[in-house]
């Protein structure tokens, strides 16, 4: 994953390291040690060097969230029939302490941190929950035998018990260097020249694979195993023979693994084989140098290796394919050398094979420009000009200052701390083997009497590295940090001057490099560069160079530009000249655009139809006519009356989707005949209906977001519209029923319900013949399965039934489909006469007034809040119908959504405005005001506008049948599934037929076989089941007859919305929540750990930096509000953070909520795990993993778990998304349509009925914003 | 690239009030037709913005000169409909500005041997799409031209036609970008006029040859070693001579895509 800003490293020629922010066009000096640097190596936020005493150091840094590794072990205890439970297991038992399948001893007073630069968060501690259920406060869980299924209760046949410890430990030298132990107890014994980190992007590794590679004074080649991202410093040293006579000088690891190294005598040699599973290769392969010219330098990329020769030339190695290394000696090798022109005398690749160099003459850095993926050589070599930082080496008070910070503190307790724990002995014992030499060289074993007392002196070594910490520091040339082993050397980033190096969010109110007086144009001389972590976009190119960027900003403050400028100005003024009487030339007058196309019916047929646009800016009035081929008329939109459009295209049919409540229920959909002519009338339509709806700019604050199943994010502002309130807090809507056909029924629904306080006015005149007329207040329609699915009204709260026939009128009242009792009043209306009828809910029942006369009053049989709609039917002639009510009535006619640019999955608004967004790819974005972008780019200013890009990815599955003649063969039985299909299996999907939605995505990646499907796999991706479809696991059995396996290609959208990167930490779920003056934003990381973001405001609202939190379980999802926390964690449970409140944002620990336990039907499912939730001030809302929804009430400041669950039952709708704020609660239901909860109030907080609002599909919404009232 | 929007948008609003009048000769009607005032965009062309004004001196005239085609004099120079209006009026009252222009509209004795004859508003398009596609040619060796798609040329054209600057210039915009390494077009599409109306078209590079910016001064004393003082106006300014012809040219060309510069 690309962060938003990417480093360069490089080495002047005094040794200081300096970097180069993508995002800033300064180059800053890296903290200063007293060390110098020969070499160094980088991927993002990972940096290796060789020290000026030929050491190695290692460099964390711009990682937001810290490091965390958690330590696990098991407890098990066995039931003995004298001592009941005991420690004392079978012989044939697992270990008393051991890892969760029993294979390995985990006694937790031998599990230690592997280094200095690690140290524990916390006390061993027990886990108390087991899949989600509360565990005793014990935290035994019991089972019949090793290994078995393990309950939460004991019962008489449990023989044996186990219990989970845990203990985090931590990265603690984050942002400083830390030294890596040297080969020997003697660092000058065997220096270091050389150091390379890479295989960041070995094909098919899982995420995080890092590769080392070092060469030694003697020549020898040198791996570091157990490096990754999330054991930055590995465990130690392995010795890579080579070929004789090979003596090598530099060594360069690419992403994809791939090892060249260099000899002295200017050959190359490759490492071939390396793979996932096999990092360090198995063999060494030469390859022929150019002709007549001694190599120098060499660096390898993923689809590229570069080299430069002694005499400054400049090679590039032809047919590496990143993809295939391990496999074909050829694609680690290529096919030749290339001369490229330039004289450079060093060469680094980066990410993306961007190139970077020093030129021979001016020892300036300089960039490839034009490399793509089809043109790896580029173009030309463009110069980095960016300013110098001036040396700060002199600010030794700084770096004092800082070493009393709390880090330091807690390094020095620690290691005080530590020895009461663990026994002396094994000390030493853990540092040698995490450390030190590599294994040939381990001295033989000593007798333990002796390792004992070496363990103390070694204890004590630490313990007196951890006091003269301090002391040292303020001399740093005189200390030789290698001394401390693995210890941290330096300190904590100065966060007032280091944070454009350090801080990746340096995003939209990124300040232009503000203090000038500490920068300056001043002559560097480079002696290296390393781009293996910086990410230069090409379509993206960062401030670096002043070429182009200078040359415009000087022109618009030119002499001459703004001397043209203020001519043309007066010319344009005509003084003395009487304007009035001049008429203007070309006349506004309506344009028409229009194209073949085909409207898309429900049933996914299409019909050829000709599109017609009509538009008059003046009249603010457009219509989109649509013709049949022939000319005749199918239907005329009014512009005015859709209330959304939005791209709904499948791969190779562009199709946009009009929705237009009052005259399509499902909407319209078209498909245009290419891609470019979709894109023309969406931004279109889009320009005129914003236009007519005088919609521009930046919604307010209230505004709902949601995003479509495109990705595309829609917007609605509900300051857009008037709502009829007289202040009171009433709420009223005057329906046009004038003319409407009543004989056969009028459903009119009121978007709203009837609370006591409404109230319903009908005013009409009777037929002559008229026998019969009834109204009905109802609720929604519910659909029946009988012999065919029916519609029907099962709940009607009032009929009103005039008979003239009988000369009576009944009231009754229909509950879940059957009436009740009926009750008779006299009849006052008469036949062809004006009639009107108001009918008022009150709190007991409804007051009926006839002709402005109390009628009758009809108490109350169903609630009132149920109502929905009202259905008037007889033959009568009706003028008016007026509704009011005590909350908003909102009609989806009205609701216009404005799409905004951009691609997500995920959004968060707040009520000040500040809004989030997720995408695919888990980045987080943070919405600049802006509008349009990408497609709609012809829409509005470009304000706020920022290339983004999103990565999805697309899966296919391949399916195999086991017959006995063949084995596993990809021809199924009849009856079988589709051989290549999706997960389901029920459509076929092949590699070959997978398109992308639109030409503005593109593929990134080959088709790979993913081998972390869920559920394991074999090493060739396989899992096996016994049939389709069942359990899938990763071990063939005997019982198997069926495998299949995932194939996954990454595609990428690049295009242009309002948003801006804030952050590099991937998220999979955010929450915000705002009153006046404070702003809360919590999000769960990728790898499930909760966060929050400080410093978020108006003004600011990407903040400042994530602050991070321990949690018991990953975690899957979060919401915030009033500031209490929920958070979901990955088995369903339900937390919620203990001690939360304005002045201690973190709070203090998590505390498990009782699980959502409800009476109804879904109940017999035992412990309906959640998925989601959302918080507002009095309840949560709960999205349960069968998809219904939960609601917790009684949320209080004082009781941050609420007291009552109840599920919503009056609909088997399902759903999967919901936000709440308040009392204004979204939701959006499984097939993609958006709903409004009706009935909310404080007496009621989980509301009565849902509102269809947008007929969809959207996949996610957040109402966060919108408080209506 | 043409990115200054103000410049661009200054220039495309720039307007000229005009009085046109019927000549005396083809009065027909007792009554004195009244002058018709019309405010006209500079960068339009005559046959785009007279229809009104046709239809206002219709009924003054004799009934057998309607049909024929209408044409335009000032100061008794007919007025070449195919160029900007704006740069008529800077080549004929460039130097002694008269607002409003006062020009004389004529139905008869069509003066053949000066003026093309323009029968309808497509020939105006044909003309001027010629026109763009030639200082394509001068740019980018017609590249963009050629890969624009027709409806691209007709939004360009309804865009200059309507006065929809955004419309427009969505197109334009590709057409003043720089192609490849080199930042600037290939030669620049100029038209340098005399007081005499005599047009100069040379070819331009808007670099010189140490490959620095060209200004509008180098490029005068190349092309004119003779003249020392000298001006040059379009869009009714003198320009600065120290102006980099590249930036002039992606702001100031008139739409045709050439620069229309009057010296003097």
């Amino acid at each position: 994953m690309s962060s938003s800003s990417s480093l360069l490293f490089s080495i002047n020629n005094e040794g200081k390291v300096y970097a180069l922010s993508t995002s800033g066009s300064c180059w800053r000096e890296f903290m200063y040690l007293g060390l110098e640097f020969k070499t160094l190596s980088a991927v993002p936020h990972y940096l290796w060097a060789v020290g000026g005493d030929r050491q190695i150091y290692l460099h964390v840094h711009g990682l937001e969230i810290p490091i965390r590794v958690k330590e696990e072990s098991y407890e098990n205890e066995r039931w003995l029939p004298l001592e009941g439970f005991s420690g004392r297991l079978l012989p044939t038992d697992r270990y008393h302490f051991s890892s969760q399948d029993g294979t390995i001893d985990r006694s937790i007073d031998r599990i230690r941190l592997p280094s200095m630069a690690w140290q524990w968060e916390g006390d061993w501690q027990l886990e108390l929950t087991l899949n989600g259920q509360a565990l005793d406060h014990d935290g035994w869980s019991y089972a019949v035998d090793f290994p078995a299924n393990f309950c939460p209760v004991k019962q008489w046949k449990s023989c044996v018990r186990r219990r989970k410890w845990i203990r985090y430990r931590k990265f603690s030298a984050m942002n400083s260097w830390c030294a890596i132990a040297p080969l020997h107890k003697d660092p000058t014994q065997e220096p270091f020249i050389d150091i390379s980190i890479g295989g960041n992007e070995i094909p098919y590794a899982s995420p995080g694979t890092l590769s080392v590679w070092s060469i030694t004074a003697h020549g020898r080649v040198m791996y570091r195993t157990g490096v990754s991202t999330t054991s930055p410093e590995g465990l130690k040293w392995i010795n890579i023979s080579i070929p004789p006579n090979c003596d090598i000088r530099q060594i360069s690891v690419g992403p994809s693994g791939l090892v060249w190294a260099l000899l002295w005598t200017g050959r190359t040699i490759v490492r071939k084989g390396i793979t996932k599973d096999c990092p360090t290769g198995d063999g060494w392969l030469e390859v022929k140098s150019p002709t007549e010219t001694k190599l120098s330098v060499i660096t390898v990329g993923y689809n590229a290796v570069w080299a430069v020769s002694s005499d400054a030339r400049v090679w590039f190695r032809k047919g590496i394919d990143g993809n295939l290394v391990g496999c074909s000696e050829i694609a680690a090798m290529g096919s030749g050398w290339l001369e490229i022109t330039g004289n450079m005398v060093h060469i680094s690749v980066g990410k993306n094979d961007q190139v970077f160099a020093i030129g021979e003459s001016d020892k300036c850095i300089y960039w490839r420009s034009g490399i793509t993926a089809s043109e790896l050589t580029g173009k030309r070599w463009r110069m980095v000009q960016a300013n110098m930082q001036l040396s700060r080496t002199s600010s030794s008070a700084s770096v004092v200052s800082s070493a009393s910070n709390a880090k330091h503190h807690s390094l020095t307790t620690l290691s005080e701390a530590t020895p009461e724990l663990k026994s002396n002995i094994n000390i030493h014992n853990s540092w040698e083997e995490s450390h030190s030499a590599p294994i040939e060289h381990t001295l033989p074993l000593k007798p333990p009497k002796l390792k004992q007392s070496k363990g103390k002196v070694e204890d004590e070594k630490i313990d007196l590295t951890g006091k003269s910490y301090e002391t040292t520091l303020k001399n740093p040339r005189a200390w030789s940090p290698v001394r401390s082993v693995g210890s941290v050397v330096g300190m904590e980033a100065q966060p007032d001057s280091d944070s454009s190096v350090f801080d990746v969010d340096s995003g939209m109110y990124f300040d232009e490099e503000v203090s000038q007086t500490a920068w300056g144009m001043c002559e560097t001389t480079w002696t290296f560069v390393d781009a293996g972590a910086c990410f230069v976009d090409n379509m993206q190119i960062p401030h670096w160079f002043t070429d182009i960027q200078n040359a415009h900003n000087y022109d618009l403050i030119a002499k001459w530009r703004i001397q043209i400028l203020d001519s043309l100005k007066t010319c344009n003024k005509f003084h003395g000249i009487n304007l009035s009487k001049y008429g203007i030339a070309i006349d506004e007058k309506g344009w028409t655009r229009s194209c073949e196309a085909r409207l898309v019916n429900n049933n996914n047929t299409c019909e050829d139809s000709i599109l017609s646009l009509y538009w008059h800016s003046l009249e603010n009035i457009g219509t989109l006519s649509v013709f049949q081929p022939d000319g005749t008329i199918k239907f005329i939109l009014n512009l005015g009356e859709v209330t959304s459009i939005f791209p709904c295209s499948e791969p190779g049919c562009p199709r946009l989707s009009l929705l237009v409540p009052r005259q399509h229920a499902h909407g319209i959909k078209v498909q245009f005949a290419s891609e470019m002519e979709q894109e023309e009338w969406l931004c279109l339509l889009v320009e005129i209906t914003s236009q007519i709806n005088g919609l521009s700019g930046k919604p307010s604050p209230k505004s709902l977001w949601a995003v479509t199943n495109s990705g595309d994010v829609i917007n609605w502002d509900p300051k857009a519209i008037p709502f009829n309130s007289d202040n009171k807090g009433v709420y009223s809507k005057e329906f046009q029923v004038f003319g409407k056909d009543i004989l056969s029924g009028l459903i009119t629904n009121l978007n709203n319900n009837f609370p006591p306080g409404s109230s319903l006015k009908i005013s009409g005149c009777l037929g002559d013949d008229i026998e019969r007329f009834h109204i009905n207040l109802q609720g929604p329609e519910i659909k029946k399965q009988r012999h065919k699915i029916e519609v029907e009204v099962t709940d009607i709260a009032l009929h009103f039934n005039v008979r003239f026939d009988e000369a009576t009128v009944v009231c009754n009242t229909k509950t879940s489909g059957s009436w009740g009792i009926e009750e008779r009043h006299d009849l006052l209306l008469q036949q062809g006469h004006e009639f009107s009828i108001k009918i008022v809910c009150q709190p007991l029942g409804f007051e009926i007034c006839v002709n402005g006369k109390s009628y009758c009053f009809y108490e109350h049989r169903l609630s009132p809040e149920s109502i929905t709609s009202v259905l008037i039917k007889g033959s009568l002639k009706l003028y008016t119908m007026e509704y009011s009510t005590t909350s908003v009535i909102l009609d989806p006619d009205e609701i216009v959504w404005r799409i905004m640019g951009g691609h997500l999955r995920k959004i968060e608004c707040s009520q000040i405005g500040v809004t989030w967004g997720i995408s695919h790819d888990h980045r987080a974005w943070v919405y600049t005001g802006g509008w349009g972008g990408g497609v709609l780019k012809a829409i509005s200013a470009k304000d706020g506008l920022n290339p983004i890009t999103d990565t999805q990815t697309y899966c296919v599955y391949e399916n195999q049948r086991w017959n006995p003649l063949t084995g596993y063969t990809s021809t199924g039985l009849p009856t079988d599934r589709y051989m290549w299909s999706d997960i389901t299996g029920k459509h076929k999907r092949t590699r070959e037929h997978t398109k992308l939605l639109s030409r503005h995505w593109h593929w990134i990646s080959e088709w790979m076989i993913d081998y972390n499907t869920p559920g394991g796999v074999d090493s060739e991706g396989w899992q096996y089941a016994t049939d389709f479809p069942a359990p899938y696991h990763g071990k063939k059995l005997f019982t198997d007859c069926v495998r299949r396996r995932r194939w996954y290609r990454k595609a990428q959208i690049m295009t242009e919305g309002p948003w801006v990167r804030a952050g590099s930490t991937a998220l999979v779920d955010i929450s915000l929540w705002s009153n006046s003056d404070d702003t809360s934003v919590w999000a769960i990381t990728l790898g499930g750990e909760a966060i929050y973001r400080t410093g978020v405001t108006i003004s600011t609202p990407s903040g400042i930096h994530w602050e991070h939190i321990n949690s018991p379980e990953p975690l899957i999802a979060i919401s915030t509000a009033n500031h209490i926390v929920w958070a979901v964690g990955r088995k369903g449970e339900l937390y919620y953070r203990e001690g939360a409140c304005k002045d201690n944002v973190a709070g203090t620990n998590w505390k498990l909520i009782e699980s959502p336990r409800c009476n109804n039907i879904y109940s017999h499912k035992a412990n309906i795990g959640a998925k989601l939730v959302s918080l507002n001030r009095h309840s949560a809302w709960v999205l349960l993993s069968n998809n219904a929804i939960a609601v917790r009430t009684g949320i209080t400041r004082d009781k941050h778990d609420g007291n009552h669950w109840k599920c919503l039952t009056e609909s088997e709708m399902t759903f999967k998304d919901i936000s709440s704020i308040d009392h204004e609660i979204w939701a959006v239901s499984n097939d993609g349509s958006l709903h409004r909860r009706l009935g909310i109030t404080s007496e009621n907080p989980t509301g009565s009925v849902w509102q269809l609002v947008h007929s969809g599909p959207i996949v996610h919404v957040s109402s966060r914003g919108s408080s209506l009232e | 690239m043409a990115n200054d929007r103000e410049v661009l948008r200054e220039i495309w609003d720039g307007k000229l009030p005009i009085c046109f009048q019927l000549a005396q000769e083809e009065i027909m009607d007792i009554q004195q037709p009244d002058p018709f005032y019309v405010m006209v965009p500079r960068l339009s062309y005559f046959p785009l913005v007279i229809d009104k004004m046709k239809r206002h001196f219709l009924r003054y005239i004799s009934q057998e000169n309607a049909d024929s085609e209408m044409w335009l004099d000032y100061n008794d120079q007919p007025l070449k409909w195919h160029y900007p209006i704006g740069f008529l009026y800077d080549l004929f009252c460039g130097n002694d500005p008269q607002l409003p222009w006062t020009l004389t509209v004529h139905f008869t004795k069509f003066p053949e041997d000066i003026l093309l004859h323009c029968p309808n508003k497509d020939v105006v398009e044909a003309h001027y799409m010629s026109t763009v596609k030639e200082a394509d040619v001068l740019k980018h060796r017609g590249q963009v031209m050629s890969t624009m798609q027709k409806k691209d040329h007709s939004q360009l054209w309804l865009g200059l036609q309507n006065d929809k600057f955004d419309q427009f210039w969505a197109i334009n915009r590709r057409l003043m970008e720089s192609h490849g390494d080199s930042e600037g077009f290939k030669y620049i599409p100029i038209r340098i006029y005399s007081d005499d109306g005599t047009c100069n078209q040379r070819l331009v590079s808007p670099k010189n040859n140490d490959g620095s910016r060209k200004t509008l001064q180098q490029m005068i004393s190349e092309l004119y070693p003779e003249k020392n003082d000298f001006n040059l106006r379009t869009h009714g300014i003198i320009l600065p001579l120290d102006t980099p012809l590249q930036w002039l040219s992606e702001h100031m060309s008139y739409p045709d895509n050439f620069l229309h510069l009057c010296i003097y």
